[in-house]
């Protein structure tokens, strides 16, 4: 069972993800609720995939996503905001994201992007 | 201050259309009809809006974001207590009549509605009017409106006694929710804004 990482400062947004994921076959593996917060958790964790929020108090999800790829140049990490603006894309993907969810989302599209990184859509 | 007619008209039509974004944003996440209409757009006397908030003396719930970028804006979301807690029922996909009193996910069910309105608000400006604008992580208040409101007014660092206020009407599973979303633009900014895009502030 593949172990994700779930990382929003919203609690209700990590259960709605947790409940989603779950249904769908996967393990979470851990939560945090900033970038900080999940570099330590990854670091602790070793989880297949990380869904990352980008705007959070402190650490943002960028810097986190920095962080981790520093850390681990294989880390699989989606991130998920509603912030749908070509600047926040281009800033994720140019730092690595494997892939960019717009919220609110139907869940279909987190699992489709999750199967994809694993190469098992 | 001095905004003349017809950037007035373009600051309304931006504020429909990035309402309209921001509602069907809602109505998704909630999985229910949600619909937030533009009530109207002014230049509001400080002191009269805050004796207006002042006389509202419901215990409300209320968040605020800033957003960075070209545009300096802030918004503030803030509703009645029984009003967050229907919409934590409605989020969370319970029965209505579920979330008793405020707890920590009526909290977190208001601070990541605060973030899905600044944020589809923002990718509006973004798009359709050459703004840069990034919303700030979203800060909960539980209080009074007049106290809530003045919490707006004092980061914002009035230094004028005007402001311009978006007033929105909002609307779900066709019952009127009686809160107030505010836009608060600062004025600089925002005239910058309406120059870039050949609109004379």
């Amino acid at each position: 069972m593949r172990r994700i990482l779930v990382v929003d400062d919203a609690k209700v947004i990590r259960m709605v993800i947790k409940q989603i994921l779950t249904r769908h076959g996967f393990h979470v593996a851990g939560e945090a609720g900033n970038g900080r917060e999940a570099f330590e958790r990854y670091k602790e964790l070793k989880p297949d995939a990380v869904t990352m929020d980008i705007i959070m108090p402190e650490v943002d999800g960028i810097q986190g996503l920095k962080e981790i790829l520093a850390f681990d140049k294989q880390a699989k990490v989606i991130m998920i905001s509603a912030i749908d603006q070509h600047d926040a894309l281009t800033d994720a993907i140019r730092n690595g994201a494997a892939d960019y969810v717009v919220k609110p989302f139907e869940d279909d599209r987190m699992v489709t992007a999750l199967k994809n990184i694993f190469g098992e859509a | 201050m001095d905004i003349t007619q017809d950037s007035m008209k373009v600051v309304e039509i931006m504020s429909r259309l990035s309402i309209d974004r921001a509602s069907r944003a809602l109505s998704k996440i909630l999985r229910t009809g949600a619909k937030i209409s533009l009530s109207k757009v002014y230049i509001a006397d400080l002191s009269e809006t805050t004796a207006k908030m002042n006389d509202d003396l419901r215990e409300m719930t209320g968040v605020m974001v800033n957003f960075k970028g070209n545009v300096s804006c802030k918004l503030l979301f803030m509703l009645p207590l029984e009003g967050s807690l229907i919409l934590t029922d409605l989020f969370l996909r319970q029965p209505a009549g579920t979330t008793k009193e405020y707890n920590e996910f009526t909290e977190s069910v208001t601070q990541e509605l605060g973030n899905i309105l600044a944020s589809h608000i923002s990718n509006a400006l973004v798009s359709d009017f050459n703004a840069t604008l990034v919303p700030q992580p979203p800060h909960v208040h539980n209080d009074f409106a007049g106290v809530i409101f003045s919490n707006l007014v004092l980061e914002q660092g009035m230094m004028d006694d005007q402001l311009l206020l978006i007033e929105t009407q909002f609307e779900i599973c066709k019952t009127e929710l009686d809160c107030y979303l505010f836009l608060v633009p600062e004025m600089t900014s925002f005239g910058k804004l309406l120059d870039n895009i050949g609109v004379k502030s």
